[in-house]
C-alpha cells in the first residue's frame, strides 16, 4: 500500500502576530499589518491607536504588501537573540526598508551583503526559523526584488 | 549669585566588578561627590538616584550606605540619559527653591544583568542597538562619502583620551591608531569592535546646589554654574521607526541645542569641549553636526583636521567618551559632569582643555529622548 499522499505544507505560524501575514500558499508574498489614519492618511507599523502625525483617534487595521526600498543595511558579525537558522560564517543582514505607504522597517535580510545596495526594491519572504511541535515558527526577512 | 551650581563631584572607575556589589560602588561615588563639594550628607536636602539595570527598591537602598537621614529619595529611570535625567530633577528642584543641596547618584552593573537574553518572541529583540548604529553608517557613506577611516579616526581620538583618564575603563598602553581600530574585527559592518563602547559596571554622582551656596561653601574655587538644562523625546516624522532599538530622530539633538543655547545666551562659538552619547562611533560624527560645531556634511573635512581631537578648536569625549570611559547605563551622564566639571576647573591634568570656559554635555537614551546640559565656569 503506498503511503497517504500528505499535505505539501506544514503549519506556519508568525514568531509574533500582529505584524504579518501568513499566508496558506507558501508561494505567496506575506502582507504588512499596518494602521491608516483616516483623517490625513498616514500609515503606520506597528498599528496604533492615535495617529502619530495628526492624533486622529480614527484609525484602522490594514494589510500592504510587504515590498518597499532599502534606506540603509549593515551586516551583523554578532548572534542573532533566539535565531538557530539565520546565523552563519558571514553574519546576517539587517535593513531599514520604506514600504510605498510611507512606514520604515527594521527586518532581517536573506542571502548575502553584496547582494544590497541603498534605494534597492525588496521583497518580504517568510523565513523558517524552528518547529515548535510540527508547526513551523516563521519570521519575516526581505530579499532583493526579482 | 543666581542659579544652580555643580558643588561637587566623584566617580569610581568604570570597569568589569563582578566582585563588587552597586550598593559599594554607588557609595564610594556619592562619598567622592560629598568630599569633594566638601558637605556631610546631613547637609543633603534630597537624593536623585539613576540606574537602568538593577531591581526596584534598589535606588533606595544604595543610598542607605551613605546615611539614613530621612532624606527624600527618588528613583529616575531614562535608559543611557538616567544620570544626565538625574541632574536634571537635581536641576529643577533647586532652581525652583525646593531644596538648597542635592545629591545625585548614578550606578549600573550590566555584568549582573549580562545573559539575560530577551524574549526571542518579542520582534522589538530582533534588531541589535550595533546594526542600528550601523545602519546610520551606511546611511551617511551613502550621503556623503564617509569613509571607515573616519570613523575609525574619531574612535581611536577616543581611545587615545581614555588613556589620559585615570577613570577611563579602557586606557591603552600604547597609542592607538585608525589601523587598528579598523582591523578590530567587525561587528556589524561598517562598525569594528573598537568603534563601540565596552559593556561594564560603575558608579558616578555630583552635588548640586544653589549658586550662592557653592561660592560659600568652596570660596577657593570657580563656581561652575549649570547654564542650560534640557530634556526631550521624539518628534514625529514620515519614515519614523517605530520598533527596534532606536535613538533619535537627528531633530531631537537639533532641537536640545537649539534648547540649550537660548537658555545659555551664547551659542558652539563659546564652548570649548563637548561630551556626547558616543555609544558607536558614528553618534559623535552626526553630533559635531546636529549639535551645531559644524555645518552639515562638513564632519569628515574636520575629522581629518583634528577640529575636535586635542589641541583641536572643541574636543569631544575628552575623558575617552563611552567608547573609551565606558557606558555602564545609569552614571554614564554623569561622568560626563564630572569630566566637565574637572575641565572647568582647571583640574583635568594631562588632558586638560586650554581655557575651558563653558562644556556641553549631550545624552541619548533610547525610546528615545535628549537630554542635555551646559556648565560654565563663573
Amino acid at each position: 500500500m503506498s503511503p497517504p499522499v500528505m499535505a505539501a505544507v506544514r503549519a506556519r505560524v508568525p514568531i509574533k502576530g500582529g505584524y504579518f501575514t501568513v499566508p496558506d500558499d507558501p508561494a505567496a508574498t506575506p502582507e504588512i499589518v499596518v494602521s491608516r489614519c483616516e483623517d490625513c492618511g498616514e500609515y503606520f507599523f506597528p498599528t496604533r491607536l492615535v495617529c502619530a502625525k495628526c492624533l486622529s483617534r480614527r484609525l484602522v487595521t490594514v494589510q500592504v504588501p510587504a515590498q518597499g526600498t532599502l534606506y540603509s543595511y549593515t551586516w551583523v558579525h554578532l548572534p542573532l537573540f533566539g535565531s538557530t537558522r539565520i546565523e552563519h560564517m558571514e553574519g546576517y543582514g539587517v535593513g531599514q526598508v520604506d514600504l510605498p505607504e510611507g512606514p520604515r522597517l527594521q527586518v532581517p535580510l536573506a542571502g548575502k551583503q553584496t547582494e544590497y545596495r541603498i534605494g534597492m526594491p525588496l521583497v518580504g519572504q517568510l523565513e523558517p526559523l524552528r518547529d515548535e511541535g510540527g508547526v513551523e515558527v516563521v519570521i519575516l526577512q526581505f530579499r532583493p526584488a526579482a | 549669585m543666581e542659579g544652580v551650581a555643580i558643588l561637587g563631584v566623584g566617580m569610581i572607575r568604570f570597569g568589569m566588578y563582578p566582585e563588587r556589589t552597586v550598593h559599594q560602588m554607588g557609595c564610594e561615588a556619592g562619598l567622592a561627590a560629598l568630599d569633594d563639594a566638601g558637605v556631610s550628607f546631613r547637609d543633603i536636602d534630597a537624593v536623585y538616584a539613576g540606574h537602568i539595570f538593577m531591581p526596584p527598591m534598589t535606588a533606595t537602598r544604595v543610598v542607605k550606605e551613605l546615611g539614613l537621614t530621612g532624606v527624600p529619595v527618588q528613583r529616575i529611570e531614562n535608559a543611557s540619559a538616567t544620570g544626565t535625567c538625574a541632574l536634571r530633577e537635581a536641576y529643577l528642584a533647586v532652581a525652583g527653591g525646593h531644596y538648597d543641596r542635592v545629591l545625585v547618584l548614578g550606578f549600573d552593573k550590566m555584568t549582573q544583568v549580562m545573559g539575560a537574553a530577551p524574549d526571542p518572541k518579542d520582534m522589538d529583540e530582533a534588531i541589535l542597538p550595533a546594526a542600528f548604529f550601523a545602519m546610520w553608517a551606511t546611511r551617511r557613506m551613502h550621503e556623503r562619502g564617509t569613509k571607515p577611516e573616519h570613523l575609525a579616526a574619531i574612535a581611536a581620538k577616543n581611545w587615545n583620551f581614555g588613556a589620559l583618564n585615570p577613570m577611563s575603563q579602557r586606557q591603552p598602553k600604547t597609542r592607538v591608531t585608525p589601523e587598528q581600530v579598523l582591523a578590530s574585527g567587525m561587528v556589524a559592518w561598517p562598525l569594528t569592535k573598537m568603534m563601540a563602547c565596552p559593556i561594564g559596571d560603575g558608579a558616578a554622582a555630583a552635588v548640586v546646589c544653589r549658586a550662592d551656596l557653592a561660592k560659600r561653601y568652596r570660596p577657593e574655587r570657580p563656581v561652575i554654574r549649570i547654564a542650560a538644562s534640557h530634556l526631550g523625546s521624539e518628534r514625529y516624522e514620515r519614515g519614523h521607526l517605530f520598533m527596534g532599538p532606536v535613538v533619535g530622530p537627528a531633530q531631537m539633538s537639533r532641537d536640545a541645542a537649539r534648547d540649550l543655547y537660548e537658555q545659555a545666551g551664547f551659542g558652539p562659538e563659546d564652548i570649548q569641549l563637548v561630551q556626547v552619547h558616543d555609544a558607536f562611533v558614528i553618534e559623535e560624527l552626526e553630533y559635531y553636526e546636529l549639535l551645531g560645531f559644524c555645518r552639515e556634511g562638513e564632519a569628515e573635512a574636520h575629522i581629518e583636521a583634528g577640529t575636535f581631537g586635542p589641541g583641536g578648536k572643541v574636543p569631544f569625549s575628552t575623558d575617552g567618551g563611552l567608547i573609551a570611559r565606558g557606558h555602564p547605563g545609569g552614571p554614564t551622564g554623569l561622568a560626563q559632569i564630572w569630566e566637565t566639571t574637572l575641565q572647568l576647573r582647571g583640574e583635568a591634568g594631562p588632558r586638560q582643555v586650554p581655557n575651558a570656559r563653558a562644556g556641553l554635555c549631550h545624552m541619548m537614551g533610547g525610546g528615545s529622548v535628549c537630554a542635555a546640559h551646559i556648565l560654565v565656569r563663573e
